[in-house]
């Protein structure tokens, strides 16, 4: 009565509400059943060996055979758990370097900065025009606040040069 | 049975891309057949199959480097098999060819001889049912041929087809009505 290939119940959900009674259900469900009993009366041609052959042939053309190593190699690469990793290991990377130039380069002040602070640690060393006019009669004036620790007073110091650089100035403020 | 039945396709896999010519061989012929079978239901004319069988082959070579053995090959195979014959039959009607059962090539490949007049109605049986497939829109035969012809889940057809699972049903309902209505109407010419 019910076929495995196409049961009763996938039948009445594929048109639901479209029956009024079970009869009307019923003799539509066999009318559909002999419509897939027509359609079995079409085969299909089988495939002869040598069609068979001839397909495998001209497709394996088509394998990389160079590539292959590279092939495995990639098709490692895709798995997800080791591109993960991959980025992961790669940002941190990436970062350790872009941390590591910024710590390493001291950003020289720009002429026309009123006042350009650089921290390295503890230490705060000011210049700019405003240092500059503080101290106008030194050359290439510097404040340098220094601290030992966090917790420890600061000691500030004034750098510069005297005589268009003969004099080296260092003056405890 | 095979000999070779009890290698899994995984295994296959892992050798072919090594380039293990055997392997592939030993793959391709545990699945030439289902393809051939899902393509032609699909393509309609035999004289198309074949080549839409082995842009399947020729597809799935090239990409084996890049499969992944989470997923079943069966089931990749599938989508590929059905995915690739929808492309060929669109790309194949755009240029204006048709099925024509008339022509005697094709008829040599899809009927027996025949020599009675039971055979002449079983041909013209299978010609009108052929038609009335061929009037079916590529999506709709697809899903029904999947379903119906290789069993599979709705779940698998609508991952196949890349739609949901209720518009693999709406198709497999309009193939089966519109399937139903041009038979009728053809048989009874």
């Amino acid at each position: 009565m019910d076929n495995p290939r196409f049961p009763l119940e996938e039948f009445k959900s594929l048109l639901p509400d479209r029956f009024e009674s079970q009869e009307r259900l019923l003799s539509e469900y066999h009318s559909f059943l002999m419509l897939l009993e027509q359609l079995d009366r079409v085969p299909v041609p089988e495939l002869s060996a040598r069609q068979k052959a001839e397909i495998f042939r001209q497709s394996w053309q088509g394998w990389p055979q160079g590539w292959s190593w590279a092939w495995a190699r990639l098709g490692l690469l895709r798995r997800p758990a080791v591109t993960f990793a991959m980025g992961i290991v790669l940002g941190c990377s990436l970062m350790f370097t872009v941390a590591r130039s910024r710590a390493a380069v001291p950003q020289p002040p720009s002429p026309s900065q009123p006042l350009a602070v650089e921290r390295a640690g503890y230490t705060q060393i000011y210049t700019g025009k405003v240092v500059d006019r503080l101290y106008p009669q030194i050359e290439n004036p510097k404040i340098v606040v220094e601290r030992p620790q966090e917790s420890s007073v600061p000691q500030r110091v004034l750098y510069g040069t005297l005589d268009q650089g003969e004099t080296y100035v260092v003056w405890n403020l | 049975m095979n000999g070779n039945d009890w290698i899994s396709d995984k295994a296959l896999i892992d050798a072919i891309q090594q380039g293990d010519r055997d392997a592939a061989a030993c793959l391709y012929h545990r699945h030439i057949d289902r393809v051939h079978r899902i393509c032609h239901r699909i393509v309609l004319d035999p004289s198309q199959t074949l080549d839409c069988v082995q842009e399947v082959w020729l597809k799935v070579f090239r990409s084996l480097g890049r499969f992944r053995c989470q997923r079943s090959f069966a089931a990749w195979l599938n989508a590929v098999a059905a995915n690739t014959a929808i492309d060929h039959y669109r790309r194949w009607k755009r240029h204006g060819s048709r099925v024509d059962l008339d022509d005697p090539e094709v008829e040599s490949l899809t009927t027996d001889e025949r020599a009675d007049g039971l055979q002449l109605d079983d041909r013209v049986v299978r010609q009108r049912i052929q038609e009335a497939l061929e009037e079916i829109s590529v999506s709709q035969r697809t899903a029904f041929v999947l379903r119906y012809y290789e069993e599979m889940p709705l779940p698998q057809i609508a991952e196949i087809l890349g739609c949901r699972e209720g518009t693999v049903r709406t198709h497999i309902r309009r193939c089966l009505l519109a399937l139903r209505a041009r038979l009728m109407a053809k048989l009874n010419q």
